[in-house]
């Protein structure tokens, strides 16, 4: 968490740009030097990088994410009020791609050539659809077309679907590419043929066994997909003008709120290592050999 | 020149009667508001949604920074000493006249009476004292209106109703600065809360009140009930029409759009070209076109250092450079080539089209005879081993993509000369980096101001020493003694030929000196769901206003 924090903070110091005057405004706003004084003198803008960087690392000790720049509120409250949202729209999207995902691997593996030939080419297209592009086509389907869900999100469930799906589609796709893998290969394994030689059907032994082995390399990547989703979610927040973690990130690095772009990121990173712990104990339950091993 | 600074573009009949009376009022050259008609009476109530693509302001107040985003706003809650009609006359707002002295160095306002803040402060002479106080204070961090109040000394309240302006130096700007909503009068009591709470929810004698702001969502407005101050061009009187403004933030102008086509807004701000060009052949749809005051957009030649310190070499980009075809193919026929620094909405504009006539023939002379004769592999010119090169920082946060098209074929087409234009596609922040530093030949920024005093701002060699930020509004670095003096006199005299005629010489020796490209007015659109009635642009920094708006079926 200290690296992020330390290279966030000299990251955004690096590109060329003053945040004093971007506080105030742009060139339809000449700031005054009586203002741009007073702003550096506020946000100790006037103090050398080391003693700004030390007072940053001495805040976020203490927990305090410190105040924006832009926006003049403490970023603590300011991602609080956001992160709802965004966690909201991650969450369903990743339910969404599980859904997709499982649904298209089970369709498509151990039903000869053809079957799994359109999975991979689905699972392809879908894993390497741009998030902007997809968005721009749902709306112009689902909203300019058939009417059918809002193209602006207003915070109505009807509002959350086009923004979901978007998220969810690329995902289902790396996703289900994982799962029809190690499906067909569990498909391969002796207890498979136990199973049926037991009298199971083979949607039986689907869904009761290899789906398990299934979704073990999904379960470790889902915790990867969460924080791929938080950065999807600049664009797909923009697009359906969602209120979300995205924009702030966003509209804080154009402004150099280094304030809360540090937060954003720190919080981002916390996301993927509450994930990583999550999915262990995902994977934990979804595989008793790797319980057996934690109880060795 | 014709003044049209709010034109309505709409072939159709359908768009209801509004549309037709503000269309007579540009006819008639200002001579007259838009009237409602009396067959389409206006309906009580309802919320009209806004879908602005400007960027979400961070505070509300527009005296703290001061952008176009808080005047877009402000324009619905906030209202001014005085407001321009459409011909640019200074109109009564909330100040009913105003006398200067005859040095030119007091001003007395005679305020309205009976006009109440929100929250029930009565406005009176003290108020604007205090409004003007708050503008000053540097605590306030503001810019804009700081500098449009940058030869006010002290407001004194004569009596409740006369304020008196006193100033350092005549300022022929002094209404023109006030009728801007950077400059607004906001409630002393609102003021008082601090810069925290006042952000939040500015308070003013609006027709709208700031109900509530959730953040990257939209802000609520709800009607004044008690409202009776509207400028002096408006088209009824008492309480606005429409109960509530749902004012949303929506960045995307594909989804902007789209949420017009399907009736989720009611109007969207910043529409591309190719939208506008679509939305012209539907019925559905009214398209307000309304330019923006102060400067042209406009590419300026930075003459403060090598190439462009040799005024042959600008001459000779403005000649190689072809922009008339771009702007046709990429706005769409939604842009007019300017030929004047100013915006086609100042009356004083002046243009000169000789100036600019592309003639490549002309530039390879003028190149040659100012010694860069030699050329590279590429084909670009150069002398004493120094390639003519052209550093373009394009900021991506103000031009729109057609622009950053048009610059591609500006680029395109100045190669032919022998220039190599280097364009660099950069983020606000970067870009003013790079102008600080002053790592860029060309140019372009727009500027917003009402009235040709923003030619001072841009040109006059004290906008060229920055401030220690790096700033400086003077882009392209034009020192000229002379431009300089007659841009001074124009602001302190009060004799209005006489200014008009210094602006005029003043824009004759900047534009014949090849400091600046024009290309269009400030592009400033909005599209209406033609079932709003009654909107208009205002005539001052052309933000929209729904005081006498109204929704229809």
């Amino acid at each position: 968490m200290w690296a992020v924090a330390t290279l966030t903070f000299f990251a955004i110091r690096l590109i060329p740009g003053d945040p004093a005057q971007a506080i105030l405004g742009g060139p339809g706003s000449q700031a005054s030097q009586e203002a741009l004084d007073q702003v550096r003198r506020d946000y100790g803008l006037d103090q050398p990088l080391i003693v700004q960087y030390l007072a940053m690392l001495a805040r976020l000790v203490t927990g305090d994410l410190g105040t924006s720049y832009a926006l003049r509120t403490p970023v603590a409250e300011l991602l609080g009020a956001q992160l709802g949202g965004t966690m909201l729209l991650a969450v369903l999207a990743l339910l969404v791609a599980w859904i997709l995902a499982l649904g298209l691997s089970l369709w498509s593996t151990g039903r000869g050539r053809t079957a799994g030939a359109v999975g991979e080419g689905i699972e392809l297209t879908a894993a390497a659809l741009p998030h902007f592009w997809l968005a721009a086509v749902l709306i112009a389907i689902f909203s300019t077309g058939l009417g059918w869900f809002p193209p602006v999100a207003t915070g109505t469930p009807a509002g959350l679907v086009l923004p979901v799906v978007t998220l969810a589609i690329p995902l289902a796709g790396f996703l289900a590419q994982v799962m029809r893998e190690s499906l067909l290969d569990a498909m391969q394994q002796p207890f498979v043929v136990s199973a049926r030689a037991r009298g199971e059907s083979t949607t039986g032994i689907r869904l009761r066994h290899t789906i398990r082995h299934a979704s073990l390399p999904a379960i470790s990547l889902s915790g990867w997909a969460l924080g791929w989703l938080l950065s999807g979610a600049v664009v797909v927040e923009t697009i359906f003008a969602m209120p979300g973690l995205g924009r702030t990130l966003l509209q804080a690095v154009t402004l150099r709120d280094v304030p809360v772009v540090t937060g954003v990121v720190l919080l981002v990173a916390l996301v993927y290592v509450v994930m990583t712990v999550v999915t262990d104990v995902a994977s934990r339950l979804a595989d008793p050999r790797l319980r057996q091993e934690g109880a060795r | 020149m014709p003044a049209a600074p709010v034109t309505i573009r709409s072939p159709w009949r359908r768009t209801g009667l509004i549309a037709t009376a503000i269309v007579t009022a540009v006819t008639l050259a200002g001579c007259q508001a838009p009237q409602p008609e009396a067959s389409g009476d206006p309906i009580e109530g309802g919320t009209l949604v806004y879908a602005s693509g400007d960027a979400e302001p961070t505070c509300l107040d527009p005296h703290v920074g001061g952008n176009y985003p808080q005047a877009l706003l402000a324009g619905q809650f906030l209202e001014s000493l005085v407001s321009r009609d459409e011909s640019g006359e200074i109109i009564p707002w909330l100040a009913e006249s105003w006398e200067p002295s005859d040095d030119g160095l007091t001003w007395d306002f005679t305020l309205r009476e009976g006009v109440t803040f929100s929250d029930g402060t009565p406005f009176d002479a003290e108020a604007v004292a205090v409004n003007v106080e708050h503008l000053q204070d540097p605590a306030t961090q503001s810019s804009t209106g700081y500098l449009a109040m940058g030869k006010v000394d002290r407001v004194e309240a004569v009596d409740d109703l006369t304020a008196r302006f006193v100033l350092t130096t005549p300022d022929s700007a002094l209404l023109e600065s006030l009728s801007q909503p950077w400059t607004a009068m906001q409630s002393p009591a609102g003021i008082a809360r601090g810069m925290e709470e006042n952000c939040e929810a500015p308070v003013g004698t609006g027709p709208f009140i700031v109900d509530g702001w959730v953040k990257q969502d939209h802000v609520a407005l709800v009607r004044n009930d008690d409202y009776s101050s509207p400028p002096a061009d408006a088209g009824h009187d008492g309480p606005a029409y429409l109960e509530a403004i749902e004012w949303r933030f929506v960045p995307d102008s594909a989804s902007r759009y789209a949420a017009l086509q399907g009736g989720q807004v009611d109007v969207i701000d910043n529409p591309q070209p190719d939208t506008i060009a679509a939305a012209e052949g539907d019925d559905a749809f009214t398209w307000i076109d309304a330019p923006r005051p102060g400067a042209a957009n406009r590419i300026e030649l930075n003459s403060g250092q090598a190439p462009f310190d040799d005024e042959r070499v600008r001459e000779a980009f403005i000649r190689a450079v072809e922009v008339n075809d771009g702007i046709e193919a990429l706005f769409f026929g939604t842009a007019e080539r300017s030929y004047s620094a100013l915006s086609s909405a100042e009356q004083l504009a002046y243009s000169d089209e000789a100036l600019f006539e592309p003639d490549l023939d002309a530039a390879n002379t003028l190149l040659d005879e100012a010694g860069w004769t030699e050329r590279d592999a590429d084909g670009v010119r150069m002398k004493d081993g120094v390639r003519l090169a052209l550093r373009f920082p394009v900021s991506t946060n103000q031009s729109i993509p057609a622009e950053q098209s048009l610059f591609e074929q500006v680029q395109a087409t100045a190669k032919q000369a022998g220039f190599d234009v280097v364009i660099e596609l950069l983020d606000l922040s970067s870009w003013y980096g790079a102008l600080f530093a002053h790592e860029y030949e060309i140019v372009s920024a727009p500027y917003t101001k009402v009235g040709p005093d923003v030619l001072r701002i841009l040109y006059h060699s004290d906008s060229i020493t920055p401030a220690p930020s790096g700033y400086f509004a003077n882009l392209a670095q034009l020192d000229d003694p002379e431009v300089d003096s007659l841009l001074t006199d124009a602001a302190s005299t009060s004799d209005e030929e006489a200014r008009a005629d210094l602006y005029r010489q003043a824009q004759e020796r900047i534009l014949g000196g090849y400091y600046l490209l024009p290309l269009y007015d400030q592009q400033n659109s909005f599209l209406l769901d033609a079932d709003v009635e009654g909107a208009r642009a205002m005539p001052t920094v052309s933000t929209p206003t729904f005081y006498d708006a109204w929704l229809a079926g």
